[in-house]
């Protein structure tokens, strides 16, 4: 979900699907919660998720096994 | 416990030839819609054949302004097209208004064409329906009609064509070009692959068994086209279309409609081109009374249900609102 935003795919709730096109797409909480509406199980779109998907995309991509860096 | 065949096609002639010796074979794309019906016990087939090897999935924006989208090409991609959505908006908003996330970066462009109706007595085997076993009768016209249609319909049928990528198909005049088995490529509108229901539900396109559609192509829009798709749905998300409009329109400086493509969802057993309202709305500079007006002459043949008649002034005040929206230029 984070890299189609990335890469600027627009979601259902976009202001304006021809916009955008250069740089990633702008997410907020409305954002966060279509895009993982239908997400696997209903609670994706719950608050304390859509706040956790809004973190992690302001964090830096984080190295979830740093031992194995270089390996 | 059934027996299935699985065999992934190497090229598109392997994939017809089994087709052609198989009866019950089927293809098998994404599979959002066929493994779910394959686990409600609605599709049967003894064979799938899997195509997801054989291409067809580059979407090809020519020099003359049309674009050819592949089969194969899946509803996510598609819809993040830039070009796409910089030059068939409707097309993209439509694809965005569908599914959810994970079912369009999975399901295909042909997939999408083909999905079957959502119908709820279709899905349950433990129903009568003409669509699913041919002269079993059909349980939703004394039913639960809300998602169900009133246009196309017939005594046998009223399943409504749960596609929100061909409604905005059908109002860009989209092309399908079809492999017949045998090697002859047919090209036909979006519009002219369903079949309405009649007396025998159980077909719904003119498609014959093997039929492999390669690739969808919308021809390049008039110069200074608007467009726009809109969908009603009960829930903000995740859900079908109650009603839902795709508009084109080309219009005066002054708001007089020049050329006008109206694509209906949620309300028919195809995806409609509404030609009545279209041809009564163009050359004309149109209130919302005659608005309202044109699309009550769409529905003048339709067949509505105690659960569904309310869609006739749902989609009229659908059609008012994106087509007044579109013709004051401020339309998204």
């Amino acid at each position: 979900m984070l890299a189609e935003a990335r890469r600027g795919w627009p979601s259902h709730v976009s202001p304006d699907v021809g916009r955008g096109i250069i740089g990633p797409a702008e997410l907020d909480p409305t954002e966060v919660a279509e895009r993982m509406s239908g997400n696997l199980c209903r609670c994706g779109a719950y608050r304390g998720i859509v706040d956790a998907v809004l973190e992690a995309a302001e964090a830096p991509a984080r190295d979830p096994f740093p031992e194995l860096a270089g390996s | 416990m059934r027996a299935l065949a699985f065999h992934r096609a190497g090229d598109v002639a392997d994939a017809q030839r089994l087709a052609a010796e198989h009866a019950d074979a089927m293809y098998l794309a994404g599979g959002t819609n066929l493994v779910d019906l394959m686990k409600l016990g609605v599709a049967r087939p003894s064979l799938l054949i899997d195509i997801t090897g054989l291409g067809m999935d580059e979407i090809d924006h020519r020099a003359d302004g049309s674009v050819s989208i592949g089969a194969l090409v899946r509803n996510a991609p598609l819809a993040g097209d830039p070009q796409v959505r910089e030059r068939f908006p409707v097309l993209a908003q439509a694809l965005l208004a569908g599914a959810s996330g994970q079912l369009r970066s999975v399901a295909s462009t042909a997939g999408n064409l083909l999905q079957r109706t959502r119908c709820v007595y279709f899905q349950d085997t433990t129903k009568p329906c003409n669509k699913r076993a041919p002269g079993s009768g059909c349980a939703a016209i004394d039913g639960a009609h809300r998602e169900l249609a009133l246009l196309g319909t017939s005594e046998h049928c009223v399943a409504s064509h749960p596609s929100d990528m061909a409604v905005a198909l059908v109002a860009l005049d989209a092309i399908v070009d079809v492999l017949r088995t045998g090697g002859d490529i047919d090209e036909m509108l979006v519009e002219e692959l369903y079949r309405e229901p009649g007396s025998s539900p159980e077909r719904e396109t003119v498609l014959s068994s093997g039929d492999l559609i390669t690739a969808v192509r919308l021809p390049a829009p008039p110069v200074g086209a608007r467009m726009a798709y809109r969908k009603v749905r009960d829930r903000r998300s995740y859900a079908f279309a109650l009603v839902s409009v795709a508009v084109l329109v080309v219009a005066d400086e002054d708001g007089r409609i020049r050329d006008l493509r109206l694509g209906f969802g949620g309300v028919a057993t195809r995806p409609w081109r509404a030609r009545t309202a279209e041809a009564q709305l163009t050359g004309t500079r149109p209130s919302p009374q005659a608005i309202e007006s044109a699309v009550g002459a769409e529905f003048a043949a339709a067949r509505p249900l105690p659960g569904n008649a309310f869609k006739v002034e749902l989609m009229a005040d659908t059609v008012t609102a994106v087509l007044g929206e579109l013709l004051a230029g401020d339309a998204r």
